[in-house]
Protein backbone atom coordinates (compact mmCIF):
# COMPACT_ATOMS: atom_id res chain seq x y z
CA UNK A 1 0.00 0.00 0.00
CA UNK A 2 1.22 3.51 -0.87
CA UNK A 3 2.72 5.50 2.00
CA UNK A 4 3.00 9.27 2.43
CA UNK A 5 5.00 11.35 4.91
CA UNK A 6 2.83 12.38 7.87
CA UNK A 7 3.94 16.00 7.98
CA UNK A 8 7.17 16.48 9.90
CA UNK A 9 6.71 13.45 12.16
CA UNK A 10 9.25 11.38 10.24
CA UNK A 11 6.64 8.63 9.88
CA UNK A 12 5.35 7.51 6.48
CA UNK A 13 1.71 6.56 6.93
CA UNK A 14 -0.11 4.19 4.62
CA UNK A 15 -2.68 6.00 2.50
CA UNK A 16 -5.32 4.22 4.59
CA UNK A 17 -5.46 4.55 8.37
CA UNK A 18 -7.27 1.87 10.35
CA UNK A 19 -10.03 3.48 12.40
CA UNK A 20 -10.12 1.03 15.28
CA UNK A 21 -13.65 2.01 16.31
CA UNK A 22 -14.58 -0.96 14.09
CA UNK A 23 -13.29 -3.29 16.82
CA UNK A 24 -15.96 -2.09 19.22
CA UNK A 25 -18.61 -4.11 17.40
CA UNK A 26 -16.65 -7.37 17.42
CA UNK A 27 -15.91 -9.97 20.07
CA UNK A 28 -12.25 -10.28 21.03
CA UNK A 29 -11.56 -13.14 18.60
CA UNK A 30 -13.11 -11.23 15.70
CA UNK A 31 -11.22 -8.09 16.72
CA UNK A 32 -7.94 -10.03 16.66
CA UNK A 33 -8.75 -11.34 13.20
CA UNK A 34 -9.65 -7.89 11.89
CA UNK A 35 -6.34 -6.44 13.10
CA UNK A 36 -4.43 -9.27 11.42
CA UNK A 37 -6.47 -8.69 8.26
CA UNK A 38 -5.68 -4.98 8.23
CA UNK A 39 -1.98 -5.66 8.84
CA UNK A 40 -1.95 -8.19 5.99
CA UNK A 41 -2.74 -5.29 3.66
CA UNK A 42 0.24 -3.39 5.02
CA UNK A 43 -1.70 -0.70 6.90
CA UNK A 44 0.73 0.86 9.38
CA UNK A 45 -1.28 3.70 10.98
CA UNK A 46 -4.02 2.94 13.52
CA UNK A 47 -6.35 5.39 15.20
CA UNK A 48 -8.36 4.80 18.35
CA UNK A 49 -10.02 6.76 21.16
CA UNK A 50 -11.28 6.11 24.68
CA UNK A 51 -14.77 7.09 23.54
CA UNK A 52 -15.00 4.19 21.07
CA UNK A 53 -16.64 1.76 23.49
CA UNK A 54 -14.07 -0.88 24.38
CA UNK A 55 -12.06 -0.57 21.15
CA UNK A 56 -8.89 0.27 23.12
CA UNK A 57 -9.20 -2.92 25.14
CA UNK A 58 -9.92 -5.06 22.08
CA UNK A 59 -7.06 -3.53 20.12
CA UNK A 60 -4.64 -4.21 23.00
CA UNK A 61 -3.59 -7.83 22.46
CA UNK A 62 -2.76 -7.57 18.76
CA UNK A 63 -1.32 -4.08 19.18
CA UNK A 64 1.15 -5.41 21.75
CA UNK A 65 2.00 -8.39 19.53
CA UNK A 66 2.69 -6.14 16.52
CA UNK A 67 3.73 -2.95 18.31
CA UNK A 68 6.67 -2.22 15.99
CA UNK A 69 4.53 -2.42 12.85
CA UNK A 70 1.91 0.04 14.06
CA UNK A 71 2.03 3.83 14.32
CA UNK A 72 -0.57 4.38 17.01
CA UNK A 73 -2.83 7.40 17.17
CA UNK A 74 -5.10 7.99 20.17
CA UNK A 75 -7.03 11.00 21.38
CA UNK A 76 -8.76 12.73 24.26
CA UNK A 77 -11.83 14.89 24.54
CA UNK A 78 -10.49 16.40 27.75
CA UNK A 79 -9.60 20.07 27.43
CA UNK A 80 -7.76 20.62 30.74
CA UNK A 81 -4.26 19.72 31.88
CA UNK A 82 -5.54 17.36 34.60
CA UNK A 83 -8.15 15.76 32.40
CA UNK A 84 -5.72 15.14 29.55
CA UNK A 85 -3.19 13.48 31.87
CA UNK A 86 -5.92 11.31 33.40
CA UNK A 87 -7.18 10.14 30.00
CA UNK A 88 -3.69 9.55 28.64
CA UNK A 89 -2.84 7.32 31.62
CA UNK A 90 -6.11 5.48 31.18
CA UNK A 91 -5.55 4.92 27.45
CA UNK A 92 -1.98 3.69 28.00
CA UNK A 93 -3.34 1.24 30.58
CA UNK A 94 -6.24 0.04 28.48
CA UNK A 95 -4.08 -0.37 25.40
CA UNK A 96 -1.30 -1.93 27.46
CA UNK A 97 1.53 -0.01 25.79
CA UNK A 98 4.37 2.24 26.95
CA UNK A 99 3.86 4.93 24.40
CA UNK A 100 1.31 6.47 22.00
CA UNK A 101 2.90 7.72 18.78
CA UNK A 102 0.35 10.43 18.02
CA UNK A 103 -1.84 11.90 20.76
CA UNK A 104 -4.63 14.12 19.50
CA UNK A 105 -7.04 16.68 20.87
CA UNK A 106 -10.32 14.96 19.96
CA UNK A 107 -13.29 16.68 18.32
CA UNK A 108 -12.52 20.38 18.81
CA UNK A 109 -15.72 22.28 18.14
CA UNK A 110 -15.72 25.74 19.72
CA UNK A 111 -13.43 28.75 19.91
CA UNK A 112 -13.55 28.60 23.73
CA UNK A 113 -12.17 25.07 23.58
CA UNK A 114 -9.22 26.27 21.52
CA UNK A 115 -8.57 28.96 24.13
CA UNK A 116 -8.83 26.37 26.87
CA UNK A 117 -6.47 23.75 25.41
CA UNK A 118 -3.84 26.38 24.57
CA UNK A 119 -4.02 28.00 28.06
CA UNK A 120 -1.55 27.35 30.90
CA UNK A 121 -3.89 24.79 32.48
CA UNK A 122 -4.90 23.43 29.12
CA UNK A 123 -4.65 19.95 27.68
CA UNK A 124 -1.69 20.84 25.47
CA UNK A 125 0.47 21.66 28.49
CA UNK A 126 -0.18 18.09 29.61
CA UNK A 127 0.54 16.76 26.11
CA UNK A 128 3.92 18.55 26.09
CA UNK A 129 4.90 17.15 29.47
CA UNK A 130 3.93 13.68 28.31
CA UNK A 131 6.05 14.20 25.22
CA UNK A 132 9.07 15.19 27.35
CA UNK A 133 8.53 12.05 29.41
CA UNK A 134 8.46 9.91 26.29
CA UNK A 135 4.83 8.79 26.72
CA UNK A 136 3.77 10.31 23.41
CA UNK A 137 5.81 11.22 20.35
CA UNK A 138 3.68 13.68 18.38
CA UNK A 139 0.74 16.05 18.93
CA UNK A 140 -2.32 16.21 16.70
CA UNK A 141 -5.85 17.57 16.61
CA UNK A 142 -9.15 16.30 15.24
CA UNK A 143 -12.31 18.21 14.40
CA UNK A 144 -15.43 17.90 12.33
CA UNK A 145 -16.23 21.45 13.25
CA UNK A 146 -15.84 24.72 11.47
CA UNK A 147 -12.86 24.83 9.06
CA UNK A 148 -12.08 28.33 10.35
CA UNK A 149 -11.52 26.93 13.83
CA UNK A 150 -9.09 24.30 12.49
CA UNK A 151 -7.24 27.03 10.59
CA UNK A 152 -6.94 29.01 13.84
CA UNK A 153 -5.65 25.93 15.62
CA UNK A 154 -3.02 25.45 12.90
CA UNK A 155 -1.89 29.03 13.39
CA UNK A 156 -1.91 28.98 17.19
CA UNK A 157 -0.40 25.58 18.02
CA UNK A 158 3.21 25.62 16.86
CA UNK A 159 3.99 22.01 17.69
CA UNK A 160 0.90 20.57 15.98
CA UNK A 161 1.99 17.76 13.68
CA UNK A 162 -1.29 16.39 12.32
CA UNK A 163 -4.90 17.44 11.79
CA UNK A 164 -7.87 15.15 11.18
CA UNK A 165 -10.98 16.54 9.48
CA UNK A 166 -13.81 15.57 7.07
CA UNK A 167 -13.23 15.53 3.33
CA UNK A 168 -15.53 14.00 0.75
CA UNK A 169 -17.19 14.99 -2.55
CA UNK A 170 -20.34 16.24 -0.82
CA UNK A 171 -18.50 18.92 1.19
CA UNK A 172 -16.04 19.56 -1.66
CA UNK A 173 -19.01 20.48 -3.90
CA UNK A 174 -20.35 23.08 -1.48
CA UNK A 175 -19.19 26.67 -1.40
CA UNK A 176 -19.13 28.72 1.75
CA UNK A 177 -16.49 28.91 4.46
CA UNK A 178 -18.29 26.39 6.67
CA UNK A 179 -17.48 23.66 4.12
CA UNK A 180 -14.02 24.85 3.14
CA UNK A 181 -11.94 21.95 4.42
CA UNK A 182 -9.84 22.31 1.26
CA UNK A 183 -8.46 25.48 2.87
CA UNK A 184 -7.50 23.42 5.92
CA UNK A 185 -5.71 20.93 3.70
CA UNK A 186 -3.85 23.71 1.90
CA UNK A 187 -2.77 25.45 5.13
CA UNK A 188 -1.68 22.15 6.70
CA UNK A 189 0.39 21.39 3.59
CA UNK A 190 2.04 24.82 3.77
CA UNK A 191 3.02 24.15 7.37
CA UNK A 192 4.01 20.56 6.64
CA UNK A 193 1.39 19.24 9.07
CA UNK A 194 0.06 15.73 8.36
CA UNK A 195 -3.56 15.42 7.20
CA UNK A 196 -5.95 12.60 8.07
CA UNK A 197 -9.34 12.44 6.33
CA UNK A 198 -12.57 11.31 7.99
CA UNK A 199 -16.11 10.91 6.60
CA UNK A 200 -14.74 9.99 3.18
CA UNK A 201 -17.48 7.36 2.87
CA UNK A 202 -20.41 9.41 4.17
CA UNK A 203 -23.41 9.14 1.86
CA UNK A 204 -25.75 11.35 3.87
CA UNK A 205 -27.66 11.50 7.12
CA UNK A 206 -29.75 8.64 8.43
CA UNK A 207 -33.49 9.09 8.03
CA UNK A 208 -35.20 10.58 11.12
CA UNK A 209 -35.56 8.04 13.93
CA UNK A 210 -39.36 7.95 13.63
CA UNK A 211 -38.87 6.60 10.10
CA UNK A 212 -35.85 4.40 10.87
CA UNK A 213 -35.22 3.70 14.57
CA UNK A 214 -31.56 3.65 15.51
CA UNK A 215 -31.77 -0.06 16.29
CA UNK A 216 -32.84 -0.76 12.69
CA UNK A 217 -29.93 0.99 11.00
CA UNK A 218 -27.92 -1.53 9.00
CA UNK A 219 -24.54 0.10 9.67
CA UNK A 220 -22.79 1.18 12.83
CA UNK A 221 -21.86 4.60 11.46
CA UNK A 222 -22.87 8.05 12.61
CA UNK A 223 -23.84 8.76 9.01
CA UNK A 224 -25.30 6.63 6.22
CA UNK A 225 -22.25 5.23 4.41
CA UNK A 226 -21.90 4.42 0.74
CA UNK A 227 -21.82 0.64 0.55
CA UNK A 228 -21.40 -0.55 -3.05
CA UNK A 229 -17.82 -1.65 -3.86
CA UNK A 230 -17.42 0.75 -6.79
CA UNK A 231 -18.75 3.67 -4.74
CA UNK A 232 -16.39 2.81 -1.89
CA UNK A 233 -13.51 2.71 -4.35
CA UNK A 234 -14.51 6.01 -5.91
CA UNK A 235 -14.81 7.69 -2.50
CA UNK A 236 -11.42 6.35 -1.41
CA UNK A 237 -9.76 7.45 -4.64
CA UNK A 238 -11.34 10.89 -4.36
CA UNK A 239 -10.18 11.44 -0.77
CA UNK A 240 -6.67 10.13 -1.43
CA UNK A 241 -6.40 12.23 -4.60
CA UNK A 242 -7.13 15.45 -2.67
CA UNK A 243 -3.67 15.05 -1.17
CA UNK A 244 -4.52 13.89 2.36
CA UNK A 245 -1.73 11.96 4.01
CA UNK A 246 -4.11 9.15 4.88
CA UNK A 247 -7.82 8.28 4.70
CA UNK A 248 -9.60 6.67 7.65
CA UNK A 249 -12.04 3.84 7.04
CA UNK A 250 -15.75 4.03 7.80
CA UNK A 251 -16.33 2.68 11.29
CA UNK A 252 -18.41 -0.37 10.46
CA UNK A 253 -16.41 -3.63 10.22
CA UNK A 254 -18.60 -4.83 7.31
CA UNK A 255 -17.08 -2.15 5.08
CA UNK A 256 -13.44 -2.57 5.99
CA UNK A 257 -12.38 -5.17 3.43
CA UNK A 258 -13.80 -3.12 0.55
CA UNK A 259 -11.93 -0.07 1.81
CA UNK A 260 -8.69 -2.04 2.22
CA UNK A 261 -9.04 -3.30 -1.35
CA UNK A 262 -9.61 0.21 -2.64
CA UNK A 263 -6.61 1.51 -0.68
CA UNK A 264 -4.36 -1.30 -1.87
CA UNK A 265 -5.32 -0.62 -5.50
CA UNK A 266 -5.14 3.19 -5.24
CA UNK A 267 -3.47 4.60 -8.31
CA UNK A 268 -4.53 8.27 -8.38
CA UNK A 269 -7.63 9.88 -9.84
CA UNK A 270 -7.44 12.57 -12.51
CA UNK A 271 -9.10 15.94 -12.01
CA UNK A 272 -11.94 15.42 -14.51
CA UNK A 273 -12.88 12.21 -12.69
CA UNK A 274 -12.72 14.03 -9.32
CA UNK A 275 -15.08 16.70 -10.64
CA UNK A 276 -17.33 13.95 -11.93
CA UNK A 277 -17.68 12.55 -8.40
CA UNK A 278 -18.33 16.03 -6.96
CA UNK A 279 -20.91 16.75 -9.63
CA UNK A 280 -22.78 13.52 -8.93
CA UNK A 281 -22.82 14.19 -5.20
CA UNK A 282 -24.06 17.72 -5.86
CA UNK A 283 -27.01 16.50 -7.91
CA UNK A 284 -27.86 13.70 -5.48
CA UNK A 285 -27.92 16.26 -2.71
CA UNK A 286 -29.31 19.27 -4.54
CA UNK A 287 -32.13 21.54 -3.44
CA UNK A 288 -32.17 22.99 -6.98
CA UNK A 289 -34.82 21.76 -9.45
CA UNK A 290 -33.94 18.85 -11.72
CA UNK A 291 -31.52 19.85 -14.44
CA UNK A 292 -30.73 18.57 -17.90
CA UNK A 293 -27.07 19.59 -17.63
CA UNK A 294 -24.01 19.71 -15.36
CA UNK B 1 -25.96 29.30 -4.36
CA UNK B 2 -23.11 26.91 -4.94
CA UNK B 3 -21.01 27.33 -8.05
CA UNK B 4 -20.67 23.93 -9.72
CA UNK B 5 -17.09 22.71 -10.07
CA UNK B 6 -17.60 22.46 -13.81
CA UNK B 7 -18.30 26.20 -13.99
CA UNK B 8 -15.52 27.09 -11.54
CA UNK B 9 -13.06 25.08 -13.62
CA UNK B 10 -14.20 26.55 -16.92
CA UNK B 11 -13.97 30.12 -15.58
CA UNK B 12 -10.83 29.51 -13.52
CA UNK B 13 -8.42 30.88 -16.12
CA UNK B 14 -10.74 33.55 -17.60
CA UNK B 15 -10.71 37.24 -16.59
CA UNK B 16 -14.12 37.85 -15.04
CA UNK B 17 -13.48 40.55 -12.43
CA UNK B 18 -14.98 43.85 -13.48
CA UNK B 19 -16.19 42.52 -16.85
CA UNK B 20 -19.57 42.76 -18.54
CA UNK B 21 -20.64 39.14 -18.96
CA UNK B 22 -23.34 37.26 -20.82
CA UNK B 23 -24.59 33.81 -19.87
CA UNK B 24 -26.09 32.57 -23.11
CA UNK B 25 -28.83 30.09 -22.27
CA UNK B 26 -29.14 30.58 -18.54
CA UNK B 27 -30.73 27.25 -17.55
CA UNK B 28 -30.58 27.24 -13.75
CA UNK B 29 -28.12 30.13 -13.74
CA UNK B 30 -25.09 27.98 -12.94
CA UNK B 31 -22.64 30.04 -15.00
CA UNK B 32 -24.31 33.23 -13.74
CA UNK B 33 -23.50 32.11 -10.20
CA UNK B 34 -19.86 31.57 -11.18
CA UNK B 35 -19.61 34.92 -12.96
CA UNK B 36 -21.07 36.80 -10.00
CA UNK B 37 -18.86 34.92 -7.55
CA UNK B 38 -15.80 35.79 -9.64
CA UNK B 39 -16.60 39.48 -9.49
CA UNK B 40 -18.29 40.26 -12.80
CA UNK B 41 -19.30 43.91 -13.06
CA UNK B 42 -22.56 42.91 -14.72
CA UNK B 43 -24.13 39.65 -15.82
CA UNK B 44 -26.80 39.39 -18.50
CA UNK B 45 -28.47 35.98 -18.17
CA UNK B 46 -30.37 35.37 -21.39
CA UNK B 47 -32.92 32.58 -21.70
CA UNK B 48 -36.13 32.09 -23.63
CA UNK B 49 -37.55 29.87 -20.91
CA UNK B 50 -39.65 31.81 -18.35
CA UNK B 51 -39.12 29.08 -15.73
CA UNK B 52 -35.37 29.31 -16.15
CA UNK B 53 -35.49 33.09 -15.95
CA UNK B 54 -37.47 32.87 -12.71
CA UNK B 55 -35.18 30.18 -11.24
CA UNK B 56 -32.03 32.15 -12.01
CA UNK B 57 -33.46 35.33 -10.52
CA UNK B 58 -34.68 33.54 -7.40
CA UNK B 59 -31.46 31.59 -6.82
CA UNK B 60 -29.37 34.73 -6.92
CA UNK B 61 -31.81 36.74 -4.81
CA UNK B 62 -32.15 33.96 -2.20
CA UNK B 63 -28.54 33.22 -1.69
CA UNK B 64 -26.24 36.16 -2.16
CA UNK B 65 -23.38 34.61 -4.09
CA UNK B 66 -20.10 34.72 -2.23
CA UNK B 67 -17.98 37.36 -3.92
CA UNK B 68 -14.41 36.12 -4.03
CA UNK B 69 -13.51 38.38 -6.92
CA UNK B 70 -9.84 37.91 -7.70
CA UNK B 71 -7.57 40.50 -6.13
CA UNK B 72 -10.48 42.39 -4.61
CA UNK B 73 -9.98 45.41 -6.82
CA UNK B 74 -12.99 46.80 -8.54
CA UNK B 75 -11.72 46.41 -12.07
CA UNK B 76 -13.39 49.15 -14.02
CA UNK B 77 -14.70 50.67 -10.80
CA UNK B 78 -18.23 49.48 -11.39
CA UNK B 79 -20.56 48.57 -8.57
CA UNK B 80 -19.82 45.11 -7.23
CA UNK B 81 -22.22 45.25 -4.32
CA UNK B 82 -25.41 43.28 -4.15
CA UNK B 83 -25.47 40.30 -6.52
CA UNK B 84 -29.02 40.98 -7.64
CA UNK B 85 -27.94 44.52 -8.59
CA UNK B 86 -25.27 43.13 -10.90
CA UNK B 87 -27.63 40.68 -12.61
CA UNK B 88 -30.09 41.31 -15.42
CA UNK B 89 -32.12 38.28 -16.46
CA UNK B 90 -33.37 38.84 -20.00
CA UNK B 91 -36.15 36.66 -21.34
CA UNK B 92 -35.22 36.58 -24.99
CA UNK B 93 -34.35 34.32 -27.91
CA UNK B 94 -30.61 33.90 -28.35
CA UNK B 95 -31.11 34.18 -32.09
CA UNK B 96 -31.95 37.80 -31.44
CA UNK B 97 -30.16 39.02 -28.31
CA UNK B 98 -31.50 42.33 -26.96
CA UNK B 99 -28.03 43.82 -26.46
CA UNK B 100 -26.11 46.29 -28.63
CA UNK B 101 -23.14 45.37 -30.83
CA UNK B 102 -19.84 45.00 -28.97
CA UNK B 103 -21.42 45.30 -25.52
CA UNK B 104 -20.03 42.32 -23.56
CA UNK B 105 -16.50 41.27 -22.55
CA UNK B 106 -17.09 37.63 -21.70
CA UNK B 107 -19.68 35.13 -22.90
CA UNK B 108 -20.44 31.71 -21.47
CA UNK B 109 -22.30 29.01 -23.38
CA UNK B 110 -22.38 26.43 -20.59
CA UNK B 111 -24.27 23.33 -21.78
CA UNK B 112 -25.95 25.44 -24.45
CA UNK B 113 -24.88 24.09 -27.83
CA UNK B 114 -26.32 20.61 -27.28
CA UNK B 115 -29.84 22.04 -27.14
CA UNK B 116 -29.29 23.95 -30.41
CA UNK B 117 -29.79 22.14 -33.71
CA UNK B 118 -27.31 23.11 -36.46
CA UNK B 119 -29.56 25.86 -37.86
CA UNK B 120 -30.08 27.46 -34.45
CA UNK B 121 -26.40 27.06 -33.54
CA UNK B 122 -25.42 28.90 -36.69
CA UNK B 123 -27.67 31.89 -35.95
CA UNK B 124 -26.76 31.99 -32.26
CA UNK B 125 -23.04 32.02 -33.09
CA UNK B 126 -23.60 35.06 -35.29
CA UNK B 127 -25.43 36.83 -32.48
CA UNK B 128 -22.80 36.00 -29.88
CA UNK B 129 -20.14 37.33 -32.24
CA UNK B 130 -22.14 40.51 -32.79
CA UNK B 131 -22.59 41.40 -29.10
CA UNK B 132 -18.95 40.57 -28.25
CA UNK B 133 -16.64 43.56 -27.77
CA UNK B 134 -13.22 43.47 -29.46
CA UNK B 135 -10.95 41.26 -27.31
CA UNK B 136 -13.95 39.56 -25.66
CA UNK B 137 -13.70 36.02 -24.28
CA UNK B 138 -15.99 33.11 -25.11
CA UNK B 139 -16.31 29.92 -23.04
CA UNK B 140 -18.14 26.99 -24.63
CA UNK B 141 -18.78 24.02 -22.32
CA UNK B 142 -20.46 20.98 -23.78
CA UNK B 143 -20.54 17.22 -24.24
CA UNK B 144 -18.76 15.03 -26.75
CA UNK B 145 -21.08 12.59 -28.54
CA UNK B 146 -21.72 9.54 -26.35
CA UNK B 147 -20.09 6.25 -27.26
CA UNK B 148 -22.38 3.66 -28.84
CA UNK B 149 -24.44 1.31 -26.72
CA UNK B 150 -25.03 3.42 -23.60
CA UNK B 151 -28.31 3.32 -21.72
CA UNK B 152 -28.51 7.10 -21.34
CA UNK B 153 -27.91 7.34 -25.11
CA UNK B 154 -31.07 5.30 -25.62
CA UNK B 155 -33.04 7.78 -23.53
CA UNK B 156 -31.62 10.70 -25.54
CA UNK B 157 -32.60 8.86 -28.73
CA UNK B 158 -36.19 8.65 -27.51
CA UNK B 159 -36.10 12.33 -26.53
CA UNK B 160 -34.80 13.20 -30.00
CA UNK B 161 -37.36 10.98 -31.79
CA UNK B 162 -40.21 12.64 -29.89
CA UNK B 163 -38.76 16.07 -30.62
CA UNK B 164 -38.34 15.32 -34.34
CA UNK B 165 -41.94 14.11 -34.61
CA UNK B 166 -43.40 16.94 -32.54
CA UNK B 167 -41.23 19.87 -33.70
CA UNK B 168 -39.25 18.67 -36.71
CA UNK B 169 -35.92 19.20 -34.97
CA UNK B 170 -33.76 17.24 -32.52
CA UNK B 171 -33.88 18.07 -28.82
CA UNK B 172 -30.19 17.31 -28.29
CA UNK B 173 -27.16 17.43 -30.57
CA UNK B 174 -23.83 16.51 -29.04
CA UNK B 175 -21.14 18.35 -31.00
CA UNK B 176 -17.59 17.01 -30.72
CA UNK B 177 -15.13 19.49 -29.16
CA UNK B 178 -13.14 19.56 -32.39
CA UNK B 179 -16.28 20.49 -34.33
CA UNK B 180 -17.19 23.49 -32.15
CA UNK B 181 -13.58 24.57 -32.04
CA UNK B 182 -13.45 24.89 -35.83
CA UNK B 183 -16.99 26.21 -36.01
CA UNK B 184 -16.34 29.18 -33.70
CA UNK B 185 -12.98 29.76 -35.38
CA UNK B 186 -15.01 30.11 -38.57
CA UNK B 187 -16.98 32.85 -36.82
CA UNK B 188 -13.76 34.76 -36.17
CA UNK B 189 -12.98 33.50 -32.64
CA UNK B 190 -9.36 32.63 -31.88
CA UNK B 191 -9.07 29.33 -30.06
CA UNK B 192 -7.20 29.56 -26.73
CA UNK B 193 -7.54 26.27 -24.87
CA UNK B 194 -9.50 23.09 -24.23
CA UNK B 195 -10.09 21.46 -20.80
CA UNK B 196 -11.88 18.31 -19.76
CA UNK B 197 -14.49 19.27 -17.18
CA UNK B 198 -16.00 15.85 -16.47
CA UNK B 199 -14.91 12.38 -17.48
CA UNK B 200 -16.95 10.34 -17.07
CA UNK B 201 -20.06 12.52 -17.06
CA UNK B 202 -22.32 11.53 -14.14
CA UNK B 203 -25.87 11.31 -15.52
CA UNK B 204 -27.58 11.10 -12.14
CA UNK B 205 -31.10 9.99 -11.26
CA UNK B 206 -32.06 13.64 -11.31
CA UNK B 207 -30.72 14.16 -14.86
CA UNK B 208 -32.31 10.94 -16.08
CA UNK B 209 -35.67 11.90 -14.67
CA UNK B 210 -35.43 15.45 -16.09
CA UNK B 211 -34.68 14.06 -19.57
CA UNK B 212 -37.42 11.46 -19.28
CA UNK B 213 -39.90 14.23 -18.36
CA UNK B 214 -38.71 16.25 -21.34
CA UNK B 215 -39.13 13.27 -23.66
CA UNK B 216 -42.58 12.51 -22.28
CA UNK B 217 -43.79 16.08 -22.65
CA UNK B 218 -42.64 16.20 -26.28
CA UNK B 219 -44.12 12.76 -26.92
CA UNK B 220 -47.45 14.17 -25.76
CA UNK B 221 -47.28 16.61 -28.70
CA UNK B 222 -46.62 13.79 -31.20
CA UNK B 223 -49.46 12.70 -33.43
CA UNK B 224 -50.97 9.20 -33.12
CA UNK B 225 -49.64 6.08 -31.49
CA UNK B 226 -46.00 7.03 -31.86
CA UNK B 227 -46.33 9.54 -29.03
CA UNK B 228 -47.76 6.97 -26.63
CA UNK B 229 -45.02 4.48 -27.47
CA UNK B 230 -42.24 7.02 -27.05
CA UNK B 231 -43.68 8.26 -23.78
CA UNK B 232 -43.93 4.71 -22.41
CA UNK B 233 -40.39 3.94 -23.58
CA UNK B 234 -39.03 7.08 -21.89
CA UNK B 235 -40.70 6.09 -18.61
CA UNK B 236 -39.42 2.54 -18.83
CA UNK B 237 -35.87 3.68 -19.57
CA UNK B 238 -35.91 6.15 -16.69
CA UNK B 239 -36.75 3.32 -14.29
CA UNK B 240 -34.22 0.94 -15.81
CA UNK B 241 -31.29 3.35 -16.05
CA UNK B 242 -31.40 5.11 -12.67
CA UNK B 243 -27.99 6.63 -13.35
CA UNK B 244 -25.01 6.13 -15.63
CA UNK B 245 -21.55 7.70 -15.76
CA UNK B 246 -20.35 7.92 -19.34
CA UNK B 247 -18.91 10.36 -21.89
CA UNK B 248 -16.96 13.60 -21.55
CA UNK B 249 -17.83 17.22 -20.88
CA UNK B 250 -15.30 19.71 -22.24
CA UNK B 251 -14.61 23.41 -22.02
CA UNK B 252 -13.33 25.46 -24.97
CA UNK B 253 -12.08 29.02 -24.59
CA UNK B 254 -11.83 31.54 -27.40
CA UNK B 255 -10.93 35.20 -27.79
CA UNK B 256 -12.20 37.82 -30.18
CA UNK B 257 -9.33 39.64 -31.93
CA UNK B 258 -8.81 43.01 -30.19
Amino acid sequence: METRPLGDTGHDSTVMTFGAIALNWLEQEGANQLVEHVLDYGVNHFDVAPTYGDAELKLGPKLRQHREEIFLGCKTQERTYEGAWRKLDRSLNRLGVEKIDLYQVHGLEYDEELNEITGDDGALTGFREAKEQGLIDHIGLTSHGDPGLILDALDRIDDLESVMFPLNPVVAGKDGDEYDYEAVLARADEKNVGTLGIKAFAGGSWPPTDELPEADRPFANWYRPVTAPDEIRERFDFAAAQGLTSVINAGDPKLITMILEAAADYDGMDEAAQRSVIERARHDDSPVPEQLHH
Amino acid sequence: MDVPDTVATALGDRPVTGRRCLEAGAGMGNATAGLLANGAARVYAVTNDPDHARTTRRRVADSGVADSGGDGSDGDGSDRGNDADRLAVLKADLRSIPLPDGSVDLITAHGLCNVLDPAALSTVAEELSRVAAPGAHLVVDDYDPLPDGTAIGELFAVENAASELARCRPALTFYPAAFLRRFFAGHGWEFERERTLLEPVPWTESHVSAHADEAASMAAECPGEAGDTLSATARRLATEIESESVGRMYSLAFRRPG
